[in-house]
């Protein structure tokens, strides 16, 4: 493979690294959300993802135990504890109990409260908070820390999604609601397509050009057009909302680009297989289920790839076509957006959920990938 | 070859069909709620007949509404179906074309309603309803009113009933942020404006104001100006502006954008500076107060916004609002500024009569109000079962207030309301003239004449 | 039933009848209708061949008929018509174009729309044609390749939310949390930028999302057609003494130059139809408007179908000089 570029070291080097600062390009953003989908929300809003990786100096709002944990010793009331919650590594370099000096105080210092009490806080966060009087109310309060904290990551997003978000049963119902939706939205076009492609590559008939370029003008009408003339459809000749409608949908909005790509995939075929076998008496099926099929694999490969992502992460079409008002056939991305709640903009749980959606599509990638393999079509010429 | 894909279909749906009952939140006969109305709701016969609701509430919400559905079907015996959608505008548009459209469906927006109204698509609610809203809502003429629109024959007709309002004219802040620099909760907009000044000279950040909403960027800015319009002027000339009757361009709606910019575009009493109100996402706003050191210390948003507040904030406690203040120089009461749901039937059926006939028992409204996110301004309900004292107070604000007007935005036509009032929102905070900016949306508003 | 089995017979199903319509209609075609035997052997094979193509065309003609031409058909008339409160529609002529081309909206979309068309198309297709050739050579090209692809597999609002995630700007002073401008942070910048609120240049932020997609798009299909070129080609152009450069650019280039046309060709379709990236990250404000987000405003916001419907036959007009080059080839082709 390397026999191109073999002689020469540094341009394999170059090579190398060209590929490497492309994919750090193109990984950085999903990177950031990979990252995110391990952190709350809160400390998403707060700090920048790549800083997750490595221990950070923040400003945090704490809280000492509330009142109830007070103890009497000899005149004073006393509480104490540690600010943070038990293994935690962080270290407090500064500290104040006023929103108007948050960092009045170092580690080991002791401060007096608006109420008389007063506050020691060491470097480990164990503080003690004691006073003359009965200390009342329903919370202690607050400590405002400057604190070294170190990464920390959860997977309570991935829960969530997974387990507690609008229970298991309706995400495994969506999920294989997805897949009826997904598999035949993606084999019918394909196989449609792969037939009327043949058709305007090989086959000659009149009107050949002007039904190429109605399909490429085709491709441009916009989706939102269609919905409402075709629903309208389905409920006149009965099928309404259901898997055969949207099945037909995403057949009817992929096709163009299908028969597009594939027909000028097949018309790059060398002539003379087609020709010999044509002369060899074959008819226009044989030739199309032996030979034309055989060798656009690797086109039929990957625009199966496409379709079936689109009609994954399709939203607009299922809510139309096939989710009706019994919510019975729900689909993965309807049961993401209805995680995100009515005003959305979770980026925790869309970081997640993006993640979770991703999963299978690239599943299918690394699938196909190896019928997209070279030599296929050039191993058949010789 | 079809047949046989039909009857797999019909297979497919027959099977996943079987839906289980749903639990009731508060058992029949416990607590004080009025279970008079639940026992007369019982007479009501449905049995499986199905009736379906589509809303634009997803999540929890969707989880609250389903939990208030369940009495409706316990009661009756009808199965009810809820499904929601964060693209509901556009989808009830389709189904309604297409003709698949749910029983009832629940608009966020009346301006959709009247659209929709005008198009044959909705079943008016008939004159019983209309007096029942009078006789039994506060201030019951202006929820008929603004449940009213032109039918397809052109003549008026209650085709909408508001169920679930939102409080807008609140001021969020951080109760012991005010304890710490010792501010007072501000009695009047003088006061409010002295006290922002106040904040400024001691190095803070008075406001947390964002306006970022993806597609709907701008919109909060709208609820500021409206809050302003009705504390400036009559409500009669709110109502004028609304119509249409003034221009967008009048002077006195330029005053009451310049009384939000007064606020937002003062590089010193907003987080941030004035350059970032536009696009500083107004989910992300709100957590300024929480921050350390505070941000900011105040934020006017509506009732919804505690969803938005950090992980584990207690309201009352960690957060608390009060009602943003009049003008104590000028004569204007209190007004305040809110929106509400409205159900209407867009494919009759006794279902959908019978459901429409339940939101208007006492039971209804209490078992949402003991839950959360609910606001009812009907009288008579028992106002100890608000969940929290947070939503007793804004039961309270709406009860007593002596000018209620709805959102303008959402009474505005599509292209205005949730256009270019937006848009021109933006521009507005952006830096370009009040006066500019209004005469701009008025010549969007004339388009669309 | 369990949905798995309830899923996999309706897919069987559907599937099946697919495959059976083009087995048995040919089946039909070449032994009852027209058989190959017999006296009129030839003359019946003759007639089978002119039946074949509509044979082969017809489920895709039907599909693309009713899914496709029957809706801009409605478009079409839309277009030119008003509708009328109570139902009903009444015929203005031309009246919604003219309404359009007044808007100072359209304008800056229809201007938006060039600048994506210039940009989008040509990165996309630079970047997938560099990532398919440097990977296709790589032991771990495999690997990199999916990374490339990856973006292609997220939903194009969740690439919204990515990369409004990089865009993103805190109050100066306070932690930023968007990449581009910690980095603008660190090289010195004083005041973080809101990137996607500057002027013509936001438009470039924008449209960095797109390219950030459709280079995996490119890739693949690329990737596919270098694979495609016969072995032999490369390596008598390397006995003849050809640098890499030499034979990426005069050997393999023009002989994929077809494929790179469908590439090109189909991320300016779906730049004429991008519309969820801008919806979800500007909603068209700060002048980045696009001709889809306008027409998706006029529909589902403003309501007003006339005009909505007027724009949608704007971005099909601008397809038009590509619908003719279409032509051009295929009569090319065919001779």
């Amino acid at each position: 493979m390397n026999a191109i570029a073999g002689q020469k070291p540094s341009l394999i080097w170059a090579l190398r690294i060209s590929v490497i600062v492309l994919v750090g390009l193109w990984l950085f953003p999903t990177l950031g959300l990979l990252v995110s989908s391990f952190r709350t929300g809160d400390q998403i809003a707060t700090s920048g993802w790549w800083k997750a990786l490595f221990p950070t100096e923040q400003n945090l709002t704490l809280r000492t135990a509330e009142p109830d944990a007070q103890v009497q010793e000899g005149d004073l009331w006393v509480i104490e504890g540690n600010l943070f919650e038990e293994g935690s590594k962080a270290k407090i370099s500064a500290w104040g109990t006023n929103a108007r000096e948050i960092d009045a105080n170092g580690p080991g210092d002791t401060a007096e409260l608006r109420d008389g009490s007063v506050l020691t806080v060491e470097e480990d966060g164990a503080y003690r908070l004691q006073s003359a009087e009965e200390m009342s109310g329903r919370r202690g309060p607050r400590v405002f820390a400057t604190a070294v904290v170190p990464p920390e990551f959860t997977v309570e997003n991935y829960e969530t999604i997974l387990i507690s978000g609008g229970s298991t049963d309706n995400l495994a119902r969506a999920f294989f609601n997805t897949l009826t939706v997904t598999i035949p939205a993606t084999i019918i076009p394909i196989l449609i397509a792969a037939f009327a492609a043949y058709a305007l590559a090989w086959m000659e008939f009149p009107g050949r050009a002007l039904l190429i370029a109605t399909i490429v003008g085709l491709l441009v009408v916009p989706l939102q057009l269609a919905l409402i003339p075709l629903l309208k459809f389905h409920n006149e000749i009965g099928i309404g909302k259901g898997y055969l409608g949207v099945w037909m949908a995403h057949t009817g909005f992929g096709l163009p680009l299908a028969i597009y790509l594939l027909r000028n995939y097949m018309i790059g075929i060398p002539r003379d297989i087609i020709e010999n076998a044509r002369v060899d008496g074959a008819t226009d099926f044989q030739i199309f289920v032996r030979i034309i099929l055989p060798l656009s694999f690797p086109a039929l490969a990957s625009f199966a790839i496409f379709q079936f992502l689109w009609t994954w992460n399709d939203l607009l079409v299922a809510m139309v076509f096939l989710i009706d008002a019994t919510g019975e056939t729900t689909v993965m991305t309807k049961q993401i957006v209805e995680l995100l709640g009515t005003r959305g903009g979770n980026w925790e749980i869309l970081a997640t959920s993006a993640f979770v959606s991703i999963a299978v599509p690239l599943g299918v990638f690394f699938a196909m990938q190896k019928y997209l393999v070279r030599g296929l079509l050039a191993g058949s010429v010789k | 070859m079809k047949r046989n894909l039909m009857t797999a279909a019909a297979v497919a749906a027959l099977v996943a069909g079987s839906a289980q009952a749903q639990d009731l939140m508060f058992p029949v006969g416990e607590g004080d709620f009025n279970w008079d109305s639940y026992a007369e709701l019982e007479k009501i016969d449905l049995d499986g007949e199905q009736v379906t609701v589509f809303g634009p509430w997803l999540g929890p919400d969707q989880e609250l509404v389903e939990n208030v559905l369940a009495y409706f079907a316990a009661a009756t015996g009808a199965d009810v179906r809820y499904a929601g959608s964060d693209s509901f505008e556009q989808q009830i548009v389709v189904d309604a074309e297409a003709g698949s459209a749910p029983n009832v469906a629940v608009f966020p927006q009346p301006g959709l309603v009247s659209d929709m109204a005008e198009r044959g698509f909705i079943t008016p609610l008939g004159e019983e309803t209309e007096t029942w809203v009078k006789d039994n809502y506060a201030a019951g003429q202006s929820w008929v009113d603004l449940g009213t629109f032109k039918g397809p024959e052109g003549n008026d007709d209650l085709f909408g009933l508001f169920f679930k309002v939102d409080l807008k004219s609140l001021v969020w802040y951080n109760p012991e942020n005010f304890e710490d620099f010792g501010y007072d909760i501000p009695a009047s907009m003088e006061e409010l404006k002295t006290l922002t000044d106040q904040m400024a000279a001691d190095g803070n950040t008075p406001w947390c104001i964002g306006l970022g909403s993806g597609g709907a960027t701008g919109w909060p800015a709208t609820d500021w100006v409206e809050d302003m319009m009705l504390r400036t002027q009559e409500p009669a000339v709110y109502d004028q502006w609304v119509a249409n009757e003034i221009p967008f361009d009048d002077p006195r709606v330029v005053e009451a954008i310049e009384e939000f910019g007064y606020f937002a575009r003062n590089d010193d009493y907003v987080s941030g500076g004035a350059g970032a109100v536009a696009s500083t996402d107004f989910r992300d706003s709100p957590k300024g107060l929480f921050a350390s050191p505070p941000q900011c210390m105040m934020h006017r948003q509506a009732s919804f916004i505690p969803a938005f507040f950090p992980e584990g904030t207690e309201m009352g406690l960690d957060a608390d609002f009060f009602y943003f203040p009049a003008y104590e120089g000028k004569d204007l009461g209190s007004p305040v500024l809110g929106a509400g749901t409205i159900w209407s039937i867009t494919n009759d059926s006794p279902g959908a009569q019978a459901l429409m006939q339940f939101l208007q028992s006492p039971i209804a409204h209490e078992v949402w109000m003991a839950q959360q996110g609910f606001l009812t301004p009907l009288k008579g309900v028992n106002t100890e079962l608000y969940a929290t004292d947070t939503l007793k107070k804004m039961g309270e604000i709406l009860l007593s207030a002596d000018t209620f007007r709805f959102d303008a935005s959402d009474l505005m036509p599509g292209g205005v309301g949730a256009g270019s009032f937006w848009t021109g929102m933006v521009d507005y905070a952006g830096g370009k003239p009040a006066a500019e900016v209004a005469s701009e949306i008025q010549s969007s508003w004339d388009a669309l004449k | 039933m369990h949905p798995a089995i309830q899923g996999l017979l309706t897919i069987a199903f559907g599937v099946g009848g697919c495959v059976g319509y083009f087995y048995l209609s040919n089946i039909i075609l070449d032994t009852l209708i027209f058989p190959a035997r017999g006296k009129e052997i030839a003359r019946n094979i003759r007639r089978a061949n002119m039946v074949r193509p509509w044979l082969f065309l017809f489920p895709a003609l039907l599909a693309l008929g009713l899914y496709l031409a029957y809706p801009v058909v409605e478009t079409i008339r839309l277009s030119l018509t008003e509708r009328l409160p109570g139902g009903g529609s009444q015929f203005v002529g031309l009246a919604n174009y003219k309404q359009m081309l007044g808007e100072p909206k359209f304008w800056e979309a229809l201007q938006n729309n060039f600048l994506w068309l210039l940009v989008v198309p040509a990165a996309s297709t630079a970047f997938g044609l560099l990532a398919a050739q440097l990977t296709d050579r790589l032991a771990w090209g495999n690997i990199a390749k999916s990374l490339i692809f990856m973006p292609m597999a997220i939903s194009f609002v969740g690439a919204a939310v990515i990369w409004k995630l990089v865009y993103d700007a805190r109050p100066p002073g306070t932690e930023q949390i968007g990449v581009l401008n910690a980095i603008y942070i660190w090289l010195g910048g004083i005041e973080p930028q809101q990137w996607l609120t500057i002027p013509f240049w936001n438009n470039f932020f924008l449209m960095m999302v797109l390219v950030w997609i459709q280079t995996g798009f490119a890739m693949v299909i690329l990737s596919a057609a270098l694979r495609g070129i016969p072995e032999e080609t490369v390596e008598a152009a390397i006995v003849d003494g050809a640098g890499p450069f030499q034979i990426f650019f005069r050997i393999k280039v023009p002989q994929i130059i077809g494929t790179i046309v469908v590439v090109w060709t189909t991320i300016t379709i779906v730049v004429l139809k991008v519309f969820d990236i801008v919806f979800a990250m500007t909603n068209g404000q700060w002048q980045t408007q696009v001709l889809a987000n306008y027409m998706y405003d006029k529909l589902f916001v403003a309501r007003d179908w006339g005009v909505g419907s007027a724009s949608a036959m704007m971005i099909m007009l601008l397809v038009l000089p590509i619908l003719v080059w279409n032509v051009y080839n295929a009569r090319r082709e065919m001779r």
